[in-house]
């Protein structure tokens, strides 16, 4: 690979890379505002500036303070050049701390903060604002501007997601090119020059397309605030834990940002993974947190004579095993929202100790839950892990619920054990499930949970580690962020805890066991740590 | 070992033991200043061996720093030596700006200058006075105490506390100099001479002080450098080594003052060693108070590491990001390690800090003086008689916030 020398590091290069590509892709920060390694070039922050030695250098004539002297005195110095622009060349040699560099960033910074509010403590980007950053990195002095700062509309709504605050902007043009470049929706554009400069509206349009939170993402400033955010949260108390979508089949990489004192989920956030969803994600797997902790099961409930009550989580789980005690024509439903490792236990429990012949699938139906695929990143199917749970049940295609209610009709199935709140089919359709005791394990309120006997509630995919299959059939790790509360334990592990009560030792007992019994599924590829191998810009997938 | 009560003869006589008697004296001992155990093999009443054992007071000081910002690890400091908490707040300081590189502006040091010397009058009053009445002397401890108040006075209207000022910043201090400070210390200056004057007229004509001090605890020249042995104990063996004639930090390079040294490194001489520096102190402080300026700022203008005044911090914004950074990151000083060090009441009183370059301290180690000093008393002890431990323990002036940490 042909390298070119930056601060006397040889760094490695792909034909076409930038400077500031290239060292990012070796790990090295050159700052910058507008920059985005997924969007075009906009090259009009300057703060990634460096000096780039050539035999010809082109010198600017300047007038330089000498302190000898007193005065200023004629001077040259180097045209700087923007790293995010220029392309690498074989044996380039480009300085990016000399003595130039560095007064030019520290300019660039006063000037990028020559009108901003004194907002940090108010503005929910502090904590992780580049301005903040860059200031304590580049600048670390004051400006000397002495007048008041130009004023510019604050708190405009863009649309039901967004805010925009024209006073915390750097015009960066990150949210109009990502607009642009990914959504393909010119919904954003500039106006004004200079000091008047703002973002603003298409004329008679709202920021309303599906990816309108990802602007406040790319954002590297306050400028754009995300209204389901706003106020809820300061994100230096925040901490994260990687994790994987539960909003469709793409499966695409998150970071779920919780609250460590309230053990509260408070936004997700995409990690970057080229292979996956580059650097993005949708609206709707943005908001899909609040899932988490929303219409939640948290108690276990029992039905009989008609009658549902409320039991502790501890009565359910012996419940369900009564409920199943006498079954000899067992059915187990498998669910395309819960992990492989739930799926596995379920049906191993299910099918091998239990004797079930019959396995289904619980999945949403996109269709009828309202769910619109796109050509940037949503999946057709909005199950996380249908690919996941038909792999584990080790067939081409799982029979859905309806073949399920439809077997109770036959008479085949005397006992069903479901996991999960997903059904493709109303209660009306399946209202056969009434007529056999039916053990539903679920997170949440939905169609399985109405109809079983007995429901246990679950842990959700926040609160448990697993392993999604999406529609590549990648397979991909997630972490457990918070506890799940009132000792509500993964579905796995509930399903171990029904069989030792029926008398079947499973030899389990942790996550690194359930996985060694596993059917090897393709090896987990959840993005690493250091910045990815970029790909190509574009992020379909 | 226990006097066998059995064998007693028909007389009811007790056989005294004729091996040594072990005596446990401490931690709860009043004499056992800040709660140290001494383990004594006694003949009679001669001490033949003696076992010191510190560690009561362990706070996990140095661990409790890695979790803080640096500027909160000046509390912690404050409750090293507890006589003299400003001096270590000063030692701290200077420890992260020698890392970071900073210039305190030379108001700044000047005032540092000040209380520092100021907390060192409390630190020997203290010692002197209490070391006095520990053999019966009570008079010249509540005069030197009434006079160490007048100094905890001034303390208090520049900090706002008595005692654990946690006045020391990185880059400065808390406040700059209140308006009436040269004055009001000019003006206790002279009680607190006064005071020293007294005690001196009570004690060094007193036979019994002079007969438990002289010649009692003896420690060599030699047996002290090797000991790591510093502070007045180590200039009472004759040596004059102070680290603010040795390495000048702040503006002792600028003052004029004498190392006083004694001869045979006995109580005595210990005693008025303290109480000769104190006397320099006074110079030194008077001499300061006239050299410092009574204008311009006294922290470090540097953002990085210093906060902004409030004015800056509600009105611009890059106050406000600074006032951020340092309140919720903390400072951060460049990664590297430093070791630094001051006179500290009780002598070389050292930091040694590494940063990582983030916001918390890697790691803190504090060369506590007493901790070196603690380790001559075993041989200063040795050889006299029981009474004895109560002035040479005390003339040691072990400080157990700083020796245990």
């Amino acid at each position: 690979m042909p390298t070119f020398k930056l601060d006397g590091q040889d760094i490695p290069f792909e034909a076409g890379d930038t400077i500031i590509r290239a060292a990012w892709k070796q790990g090295i920060e050159i700052p910058h505002y507008c920059w985005h390694p997924g969007l075009s070039i906009a090259a009009n922050c300057r703060m990634c500036l460096v000096e780039i030695k050539s035999a010809r250098p082109m010198l600017l004539p300047i007038l330089a303070w000498d302190d000898k002297k007193k005065d200023y005195v004629e001077a040259t110095k180097p045209k700087l050049q923007p790293a995010c622009q220029i392309e690498t060349a074989e044996g380039m040699e480009v300085f990016s701390k000399s003595k130039q560099v560095i007064e030019a960033q520290s300019a660039v910074q006063e000037f990028l903060l020559l009108n901003h509010p004194v907002d940090c403590p108010i503005c929910d980007q502090a904590g992780e604002c580049k301005l903040q950053d860059y200031w304590l990195a580049h600048q670390t002095t004051s400006k000397r501007k002495e007048t008041e700062p130009v004023h510019k509309p604050k708190g405009v709504r863009f649309g039901e997601k967004i805010v925009y605050d024209a006073e915390r902007c750097v015009m960066c043009t990150r949210c109009i090119r990502f607009c642009d470049e990914v959504v393909g929706d010119h919904v954003l554009d500039m106006r004004e020059r200079g000091n008047k400069n703002e973002i603003c509206l298409s004329p008679g349009r709202e920021l309303d397309h599906d990816y309108a939170l990802m602007t406040e993402h790319v954002c590297p400033v306050g400028a754009l605030t995300s209204r389901d955010f706003r106020f809820k949260a300061r994100v230096w108390f925040l901490k994260s834990a990687p994790s994987v979508c539960n909003g469709c089949a793409t499966g695409c990489n998150t970071y779920v940002d919780y609250d460590p004192r309230y053990q509260r989920v408070e936004r997700l956030r995409p990690r970057d993974n080229p292979a996956v969803n580059a650097f993005w994600m949708c609206d709707d797997g943005m908001l899909s947190y609040h899932r988490f902790h929303q219409d939640r099961l948290l108690t276990g409930r029992v039905k009989s004579e008609g009658a549902v009550a409320e039991v502790g989580r501890t009565e359910a789980v012996q419940a369900a095993a009564d409920a199943l005690k006498s079954s000899k024509k067992l059915a187990v439903v498998l669910s395309a929202q819960h992990s492989n490792e739930d799926n596995f236990v379920v049906l191993k429990v299910g099918r091998d100790l239990l004797g079930a012949r019959h396995v289904f699938l619980g999945a949403l139906d996109p269709v009828a839950s309202g769910w619109k695929g796109d050509e940037i990143l949503k999946n057709a199917d909005n199950n996380p892990n249908r690919a996941g749970a038909t792999k584990i049940a080790g067939v081409a295609k799982l029979e859905s619920t309806a073949a399920l209610a439809k077997a109770i009709d036959a008479g085949e199935i005397d006992a069903v054990l479901s996991l999960g709140f997903a059904a493709a089919e109303s209660a009306e359709v399946l209202a056969s499930l009434n007529k056999v005791p039916h053990v539903s394990l679920s997170t949440h309120p939905g169609v399985l949970p109405l109809l079983a006997t007995v429901v246990v509630p679950v842990a959700t995919t926040a609160e448990a580690s697993g392993t999604f299959v999406n529609a590549k059939g990648m397979t991909q790790g997630f972490q457990r962020a918070v506890l799940a509360p009132g000792g509500i334990k993964a579905a796995w592990e509930t399903a171990i805890e029904i069989a030792t009560i029926l008398g079947h030792d499973l030899s389990m007992k942790k996550l690194p066991d359930v996985r060694a019994a596993m059917p090897a599924l393709a090896a987990p590829a959840t993005a690493p740590s250091a910045p990815p191998a970029p790909s190509a810009p574009a992020a379909g997938t | 070992m226990e006097p066998n009560y059995e064998a007693l003869d028909d007389d009811g006589q007790l056989e005294l033991p004729a091996e040594p008697m072990r005596l446990n004296m401490g931690p709860s001992h009043p004499a056992m200043h800040g709660t140290i155990r001494m383990v004594l093999e006694l003949d009679g009443e001669t001490v033949v061996d003696v076992d010191i054992q510190p560690g009561y007071l362990h706070r996990g000081f140095e661990k409790s720093c890695e979790r803080g910002t640096y500027n909160q690890v000046f509390p912690y400091v404050d409750r090293l030596n507890y006589v003299s908490p400003m001096l270590n707040n000063v030692g701290f300081a200077l420890a992260v700006e020698k890392l970071c590189d900073l210039k305190v502006p030379e108001r700044g040091q000047w005032y540092r200058m000040a209380l520092g010397e100021l907390a060192r009058i409390s630190d020997h009053l203290t010692c002197n006075s209490a070391g006095a009445m520990e053999l019966g002397a009570f008079t010249p401890f509540l005069w030197c105490i009434k006079a160490r108040d007048y100094v905890w006075d001034i303390l208090e209207q520049e900090t706002g506390a008595r005692l654990t000022h946690s006045f020391g910043r990185v880059g400065g201090m808390a406040k700059p100099p209140t308006e009436m400070f040269k004055e009001s210390t000019l003006a206790v200056l002279p009680a607190v001479e006064e005071a020293v004057l007294e005690a001196e007229s009570l004690l060094l004509k007193n036979r019994i002080f002079l007969d438990r001090t002289q010649g009692i605890g003896l420690l060599s020249k030699e047996r002290a450098i090797a000991l790591g042995v510093t502070g007045p104990m180590l200039r009472s063996t004759g040596l004059d080594f102070d680290v603010r004639k040795a390495t000048p930090y702040l503006f002792y390079k600028d003052v004029d003052f004498d190392v006083p040294v004694g001869h045979d490194g006995d109580n005595y001489d210990r005693f008025m060693v303290r109480f000769e520096e104190l006397r320099q102190s006074i110079s030194i402080i008077r001499q300061v108070l006239e050299k410092m300026p009574t204008d311009g700022p006294v922290d470090c203008p540097d953002l990085r590491y210093v906060l902004p005044s409030k004015e800056a911090v509600y009105n611009t914004i890059e106050g406000t990001i600074a006032h951020f950074k340092i309140v919720m990151e903390g400072l951060k000083p460049p990664p590297g390690q430093v070791y630094s060090y001051t006179e500290g009441g009780n002598g070389e009183l050292g930091f040694y800090v590494v940063s990582d370059g983030s916001g918390t301290p890697y790691r803190v180690r504090v060369r506590p003086p007493c901790f070196h000093n603690l380790q001559a008393a075993r041989e200063m002890l040795v050889g006299d008689m029981i009474a004895d431990i109560v002035p040479t323990f005390g003339s040691v002036n072990m400080i157990g916030g700083e020796c245990d940490r």
